[in-house]
């Protein structure tokens, strides 16, 4: 069995009389993704922010390497560290300036040849003398993510660090997650709202809504859970056998427009709907399927379906 | 523990060589501010030397502790604003390293500012500030520097507590104790009641003994003694209400919420 890097059970907090994290409880084994999702006000932000000890929990435990955070504060974040699109570093100093002080706040061994080898994989070496503020957005991803691997760290929690990049920038940097996630056997909490990201890098997914986790599995699983697919047909002629094939069969469907129909249907019963609708007469001249995505899960937790939740 | 310092120091180095502003407030402001005190107590050394001497050495004390307390609480604040601070505390950085870098950092600007002050005052306006004898001005200046470490100290805790929306008492507040400390006059010039609030203040014993000191510089110890246990006492209440502050600013959130 995989060593499990951060063990949290049942963590709560409470701001007053609203509750932001209702007793949520989870694992990172060594070398997993995990994505921490839900939408705003989910209690993301919150869970990360008491797991790297900059907010307090009302209640809780978490174990980072099986020792108890609170306990073995530094011990523990020696081991991990973090990066966010919210926090950047010191704007005044320089990029080179700031990767020195935390290589030394991490007590880093030969510190310079440490962040010239994580700086040419990453490909800032030529932004060292440049003051942190002056840079794009894809620049300070790229030499914050230098900054969260500066210690060889066993675990990485990033909240949402492509959130300001746009798409081609972002691209390049999840490549790069799965790189060094591979290189590196390195674990990862992950937050974001880009499902599309999620699904790619991660191997295990946590909804989060209300502060409580409503589903947890991997992407595949998750998207399992929502059995409709789309089928979207579009036909010449006559509506009504296929209409009345579609009430006969019990299928929800509407229509997009006088000759296309969209039916709401499980994945299997694709194939015999086509055929079915061909015997009976309904001239079909193109078809469309659309699988549920995490999205999908990802819109009706959001919108509060209950089916796929766990209690 | 040592690196971890070190690196906090090193970080106030970049900063401070890298931002205008720092070499304002650290240089330009506190050197004008004396060469201004030091013209106009020229101009009454004629009428009364002494009240001009009062002058020069409350300026050069003043500096102080201004500086050592500016230094404490802006010190976080250029992270607050960088949103910096939160990557600093998520490393293995704890409080009492991170604020024993800063009274380091302090003791070094303020020993170079006042140094700086000192010699503009030797030089230019022929004062000597070691006339209140040497080790009286060792432990007079052990005594501002503990105060403004206690001040610097609660303000950055009450920053982190209540966030940058109160910003501008890092730099504002401290001036409160320049009346109420008497640093430019005699205590006996503040009205009754006020004058008990002064002798509350540890400092007040370090200005009046300094005054007497630039007429008689032997050692009174009652006044030292007094600035020290006064100082003891609020150097402990300040590290209580510094943790509550900083426990407290962790506990509703306002830590995290100060940088976005």
């Amino acid at each position: 069995m995989a060593d499990v890097i951060l063990r949290v059970e049942n963590l709560f907090k409470d701001y007053g009389k609203f509750q932001a994290i209702g007793g949520i409880s989870f694992q990172i084994p060594r070398g997993r993704v995990v994505g921490l999702l839900g939408p705003n006000g989910a209690g993301k932000t919150t869970t990360i922010q008491i797991l790297v000890g900059i907010t307090l929990s009302t209640s809780g435990k978490i174990k980072y390497f099986e020792k108890d955070f609170d306990k073995n504060r530094q011990y523990c974040l020696q081991r991990i560290n973090f990066t966010s699109s919210f926090n950047t570093l010191q704007g005044r100093i320089t990029v080179w300036e700031n990767l020195l002080v935390f290589a030394r706040l991490y007590s880093v061994k030969n510190p310079e040849s440490r962040i010239k080898k994580l700086s040419e994989e990453l490909e800032i070496m030529d932004l060292f003398n440049q003051p942190f503020q002056e840079l794009s957005a894809g620049q300070k991803t790229r030499v914050n993510l230098v900054k969260s691997l500066i210690n060889d760290p066993e675990l990485v929690l990033m909240d949402e660090p492509t959130a300001s990049l746009d798409p081609d920038i972002a691209d390049k940097m999840l490549s790069l997650l799965e790189r060094i996630k591979k290189e590196r056997d390195l674990s990862i909490l992950y937050t974001s709202h880009d499902m599309d990201e999620v699904s790619r890098i991660c191997d295990e997914v946590i909804f989060l809504d209300h502060g409580k986790i409503v589903a947890q599995d991997t992407p595949l699983n998750l998207t399992r859970k929502i059995s409709d697919s789309e089928l979207k047909i579009m036909f010449d002629g006559n509506k009504k056998p296929l209409e009345n094939y579609l009430i006969e069969k019990e299928q929800r469907f509407s229509y997009l427009n006088k000759n296309t129909v969209v039916i709401k249907t499980g994945e299997k019963q694709i194939p015999k709907l086509i055929f079915g609708l061909g015997k009976e007469g309904v001239y079909i001249t193109d078809i469309e399927v659309f699988k549920p995505t995490l999205e999908d899960v990802f819109l009706e937790i959001a919108r509060g379906g209950k089916n796929d939740r766990k209690n | 523990m040592i690196e971890r310092i070190k690196a906090v120091l090193i970080q106030e180095y970049y900063i401070s060589y890298r931002s205008i502003e720092v070499w304002m407030d650290n240089i330009f402001f506190p050197v004008m501010t004396a060469l201004v005190f030091g013209l106009i107590a020229k101009y009454l050394s004629g009428e009364n030397a002494l009240a001009a001497d009062y002058l020069i050495l409350g300026m050069s004390f003043w500096f102080v502790i201004q500086i050592a307390q500016y230094s404490i609480s802006l010190g976080a604040l250029w992270n607050v604003w960088s949103r910096n601070l939160s990557n600093m505390f998520i490393s293995p950085l704890s409080l009492t390293e991170y604020m024993i870098a800063q009274i380091i950092s302090s003791l070094l600007k303020s020993i170079v500012i006042f140094g700086a002050i000192s010699l503009m005052y030797y030089f230019v306006f022929n004062f000597n500030i070691l006339k209140i004898g040497y080790i009286n001005f060792i432990l007079h200046l052990i005594n501002l520097l503990i105060f403004s470490w206690v001040i610097g100290m609660i303000l950055l805790g009450v920053i982190f507590k209540y966030g940058t929306r109160i910003q501008a008492l890092a730099w504002g507040s401290i001036f409160l104790f320049q009346p109420l400390a008497a640093v430019f006059f005699p205590v006996s010039v503040l009205p009754p009641v006020i004058q008990q609030i002064s002798l509350l203040i540890p400092i007040t014993y370090v200005f009046e003994g300094a005054r007497n000191n630039l007429i008689n510089p032997v050692i009174n110890w009652q006044n030292i003694g007094m600035a020290f246990f006064l100082n003891i006492i609020y150097a402990i209440i300040s590290t209580f209400i510094f943790k509550y502050l900083f426990n407290k600013s962790k506990e509703t959130g306002q830590f995290a919420r100060n940088e976005g």
